[in-house]
């Protein structure tokens, strides 16, 4: 009789946690009040995409800056960051963690197309914005998601505009790419042949690599073999890194141009013993250059960053958390004082010709995507950014 | 086919798979242990050159031994606080406590040098290359390979073969109960494979770190690789683990040449296969079952 009145309380008691803590769940907290607004994000902070992490407390130095200032109508901005080590099952318990027992009213920034992919339904069910997400690859955006706003261009637009440079400002007739094997990759590798094809040429090769692939040799030798000019990356800053310092070890110095990702020219420069700049390395850029203190929203963000987190660099991650929150502050400016999901639904889709230290965004009930626009840099002799063109939109975007 | 260049580069992988397979097998001779924190121990050990040569400001060599002083005392601590307390283990315990050595020191080392990546330069460098035959382009970097390999693997015949502490490793790794009978210090066997191990995984890493980037997972992938290498040259053999490595590096290098979206699972397919025929590996004598 004992042994049955055990049994039966070992299994009421983890069924009553359970329900207790389900009921919780079952009711989603609000994500503000009269003091603060609470917004989430997701990002790797430890692991091997744990640079990238930077987004996110990039992203808290804006809400910080914000807060300094008096907060927006009075209410503070309080960022969650949960870590996910670019690992979606950890990205959906992290969000679920803040959307269910924390109350979020928005998610910002968000790193990476499978984290994103793993968490766009769950937050559209649950009516949260998820604002500025950080990956370009195509399908996150199509068919239009009402509650997914992009401000990431898109990798086919980025190297469609990569080839046009390419091929009519710098005259190169034989191009290569090295891309990672994935979405990453494979959207541009499209985005390039469909620019090609405008001018009856085709990818002198491609060849792909795999993300954690840290021998490079045979790639590069192939490479070399097709004779190529340029070689157009898109690949991690790492597997960039290493296809630079292999294609030097076997005398091979095509012109390299990567992706938008690799504009961090320090820290490119940095792991690449200043090859990065003694080869001239071209990247494509949608943002202001973080280092050009001139521009007066630049100085105030890096001189925030020196005080209110000395310990973090100055880099083109950090930078990034920034202007993926940027549009977000500006659509809780508008909402005013009567703050309601409804109302901040409403006013990310009257963002108009916006523009922070990032592109310049517009967004509208029916087009959510991120803007087209391009620069491409190179990196000067002593790291700094040479602007070889200007903002330059994709003329040729994918038919969809 | 640029033939020369891709039998010098897959030839100087595979001895760097084949070296790090060295640091596994040494410790899987003395205990039957796969030490999967065999990679995060060479990444940390590396790590600490980088401090002694970028944050401190020593020379190149004070940083290399310092490495090495680390990676040996790294070694005989993990043997003794991760390994030795486990009471009554079984094999699988011991592995699985190798898996938690190795999540300890990669949140470490995130945790004390952060996870971008690093600058870190050795002196002998990739770029600075040779030509002795047309076509066959030979780095500093890729000679180094090339003569540490010849160095250790002519040290470690040597010192199995005419060492006291050799012939004690090898009695263990054969009977450690009969080892113990006959007076041999088996603790401190282990407490040797583990720091020996450590050293040559970690002069591994340095090498590596300097043709690829430094940062807290760059041995992740070397490691499976020389496991698999260790794998297909035979857990027991230690020239066969070399070769093993050369095999891996040479087919990687080749088959990515012409097939590059299969260069990653190439050399694993062919493991596959090889033991499919010979279990033991390709230069294991027989698979013995120690009792």
């Amino acid at each position: 009789m004992r042994i049955s009145k055990k049994i039966l309380v070992t299994m009421i008691v983890p069924l009553l946690a359970v329900f207790l803590f389900a009921s919780e769940g079952l009711a989603q907290k609000k994500g503000f009040d009269d003091k603060e607004i609470r917004i989430g994000s997701w990002s790797p902070q430890t692991g091997p995409a744990a640079p990238w992490g930077a987004t996110s407390r990039g992203a808290k130095l804006l809400f910080d800056i914000v807060n300094e200032q008096g907060g927006i109508h009075g209410r503070q901005l309080r960022l969650f960051i949960r870590d996910d080590q670019y690992n979606p099952s950890q990205t959906m318990a992290g969000v679920r963690d803040l959307v269910d027992r924390q109350g979020v009213l928005a998610f910002v920034g968000g790193v990476g197309t499978a984290p994103a992919l793993a968490v766009r339904r769950y937050l559209a069910q649950n009516k949260i914005p998820l604002v500025s997400v950080m990956t370009g690859a195509e399908h996150l955006n199509f068919p239009h998601n009402p509650w997914l706003w992009a401000l990431w261009p898109l990798y086919d637009d980025d190297a469609s505009v990569m080839a046009k440079f390419l091929v009519e400002k710098k005259k190169f007739k034989k191009i290569g790419m090295l891309y990672q094997n994935d979405d990453y990759g494979l959207d541009p590798l499209a985005g390039v042949q469909r620019r090609l094809k405008t001018y009856n040429m085709e990818l002198a090769i491609a060849v792909p690599v795999e993300p954690i692939e840290r021998d490079l040799s045979s790639q590069i030798s192939r490479l070399k073999a097709a004779g190529v000019e340029a070689v157009i990356g898109y690949v991690a800053p790492t597997q960039a890194a290493i296809a630079l310092r292999s294609s030097v070890a076997i005398g091979f110095r095509p012109q390299w141009i990567h992706s938008y990702n690799l504009t961090d020219f320090s820290l490119m420069n940095h792991i690449t013993d200043g090859l990065w700049a003694k080869e001239g390395v071209m990247t494509t850029a949608f943002t202001e250059d973080i280092l050009d203190f001139k521009i007066p929203k630049m100085k105030e963000y890096a001189d925030a960053a020196k005080r209110l987190a000395p310990g973090e660099r100055w880099g083109i991650f950090y930078a990034a958390g920034i202007t993926a929150g940027e549009p977000l502050v500006q659509a809780l400016k508008q909402v005013g004082r009567d703050l309601s999901p409804e109302a901040l639904v409403r006013e990310l889709n009257n963002i108009n010709n916006f523009q922070g230290i990032g592109p310049r965004v517009t967004w509208t009930a029916t087009n959510h995507l991120p803007p087209a626009e391009f620069r491409i840099w190179q990196c000067g002799p002593k790291g700094e950014v040479i602007v070889l063109q200007d903002w330059t939109k994709n003329d040729l975007p994918k038919k969809r | 086919m640029p033939f020369g260049q891709l039998l010098i580069d897959g030839l100087a992988m595979g001895a760097c798979y084949g070296l790090f397979g060295l640091a596994v097998v040494i410790i899987y001779k003395t205990s039957d242990v796969i030490n999967f924190a065999a990679g995060e121990m060479a990444m940390f050990s590396t790590f600490v050159a980088f401090h002694v040569l970028n944050i401190f400001g020593y020379p190149f060599w004070m940083a290399f031994i310092a490495a090495l002083a680390f990676a040996a005392l790294l070694g005989v601590l993990v043997d003794y606080f991760f390994l030795r307390p486990a009471k009554n283990p079984t094999l699988l315990g011991l592995i699985v406590i190798t898996i938690g050595a190795q999540m300890l020191l990669a949140g470490l080392a995130s945790w004390k040098w952060g996870a971008e990546q690093k600058q870190f330069s050795i002196p002998v460098s990739y770029s600075v290359t040779y030509e002795p035959i047309t076509g066959f382009i030979i780095s500093q970097w890729a000679l180094a390979v090339f003569i540490t390999a010849i160095v250790i693997v002519s040290f470690m015949f040597v010192f199995f073969k005419y060492t006291k502490m050799g012939t004690a490793m090898r009695a263990t790794q054969q009977n450690k109960h009969a080892a113990k009978i006959m007076g041999i210090k088996t603790d401190r066997v282990f407490a040797f494979a583990w720091g020996f191990s450590s050293v040559i995984g970690a002069t591994t890493a340095l090498l590596l770190s300097a043709k690829t980037i430094l940062d807290p997972g760059f041995m992740m992938e070397p490691f499976l690789r020389a496991f698999a290498a260790a794998v297909l040259g035979g857990l027991m053999s230690i020239p066969g683990v070399l070769l093993g490595g050369f095999i891996m590096g040479l087919i990687e290098n080749f088959f990515g040449y012409v097939w590059p979206s299969w260069k990653p699972i190439t050399a694993f397919v062919v493991i596959v296969l090889v033991l499919c025929v010979r279990p033991s590996g390709l230069f294991a004598k027989h698979y013995v079952k120690k009792v």
